[in-house]
């Protein structure tokens, strides 16, 4: 008999077959004497099992049994609270300190980027006189130095007050 | 109202919706009655006291978690009975990765030895005390690799049909009918030995 059939056979005993799957392999049970044999064999099993799985009693008292499970039941429903204060820091640690560190990085480079790319055009000498005080401020990036000029506008005369207008460096 | 005294008079069903309400003395109730299976099914399976009673407590745990999800469908011995063969089953599963699958394995999945062996034409239990063929029964479980005691367990004890233990198997409805085949040839073999033992003494 081929695998299949005795599957087939099994199928049957078990009511898993349908109508005309069913009357097949009643014609081969009618026909085949090792079909019969392998059916009533099968059957045995099956009607042995059938209600009379093994008693088995569990090997703890009921209290104590019970005692285990509780206190694991307290446990994790006790989890929930504790983990509210662990998932804010889980947060606080995987979204809020990268965001922070990357947005200091971005202000520092875009700092230096300004710094360098974006200055605004510094005239090499300003001219910044008051009433009684006159001052020359000069600034130069390549020397890294600032020399303010002051002096006293009383004793200017007007000539000289023409003359540094038309040159200032003078 | 119910009190806690009332509680080994009352039915399963208002013990659930007891405990569903967050009621502990109730699921205790619910333990007490259906400690004996839950851990029965669980040494069925893992064939391991040990084992079996860290599963059947793990499953009376993740009960309780899931107490609002029972809808009553089944009887809570039944869904608990569930629980308890899922977590197996998956403990099961972890065991057959963590070990090299050995040849002979192999060939008990394709059935190399049960395919040899002649039909037992002779109902081996026949005249048997309960208790004893419960014992002999017992015996030829522990005897069988797991996964033809499994699915041996889910189709004569659960009453499952091939469909649901593919399903739970995580395998084809051929595989879970040929696992049945050979189990019940090697069953019907075990108890026929058993049987010749007896005779022979």
């Amino acid at each position: 008999m081929k695998h299949e059939e005795q599957l087939k056979l099994q199928a049957y005993l078990d009511g898993e077959l349908s109508g005309r799957e069913t009357r097949a392999v009643e014609e081969l049970v009618a026909r085949d004497a090792a079909a019969q044999n392998l059916l009533a064999e099968l059957r045995f099993t099956k009607t042995a099992l059938a209600g009379n799985e093994p008693e088995i009693k569990l090997p703890e008292s009921r209290e104590f049994y019970w005692s285990k499970i509780e206190r694991e039941i307290q446990r994790l429903e006790t989890v929930p609270a504790t983990r509210g204060t662990n998932w804010f820091t889980w947060w606080w640690r995987r979204y809020w300190i990268p965001f922070s560190g990357f947005a200091v990085m971005m202000a520092l480079l875009l700092g230096t980027v300004n710094q360098y790319l974006f200055r605004s055009p510094v005239l090499e000498e300003i001219d910044n006189p008051s009433e009684e005080t006159g001052a020359f401020t000069f600034r130069s990036d390549k020397e890294r130095m600032t020399v303010v000029w002051l002096y006293d506008r009383t004793e200017e005369t007007a000539s000289d007050l023409e003359d540094l207008e038309e040159d200032p460096v003078k | 109202m119910a009190t806690p005294k009332d509680y080994p008079r009352l039915q399963d069903e208002a013990l659930v919706k007891a405990a569903q309400r967050g009621d502990m003395l109730a699921f205790e109730e619910l333990l007490a009655r259906h400690r004996d299976k839950i851990f029965a099914r669980a040494f069925s399976m893992m064939r391991n006291e040990n084992e079996a009673l860290d599963l059947s407590q793990e499953a009376w745990v993740k009960g309780w978690q899931r107490l609002k999800q029972f809808q009553g469908e089944s009887s809570f011995a039944t869904w608990m009975t569930r629980i308890v063969i899922n977590l197996c089953l998956d403990q099961l599963r972890k065991q057959k990765r963590q070990r090299a699958e050995s040849i002979e394995e192999l060939e008990e999945e394709s059935g190399g030895v049960e395919r040899q062996m002649p039909v037992v034409a002779v109902n081996p239990t026949e005249g048997m005390e309960r208790a004893e063929l419960r014992q002999r029964i017992d015996k030829a479980l522990g005897q069988l690799s797991y996964e033809h005691r499994t699915v041996l367990i889910l189709h004569e004890f659960e009453d499952l049909e091939y469909k649901e233990i593919a399903k739970r198997m995580q395998c084809s409805i051929g595989t879970v009918m040929s696992r049945l085949f050979y189990a019940r040839r090697k069953m019907a073999v075990l108890l026929a030995g058993y049987k010749r033992e007896e005779l022979d003494q």
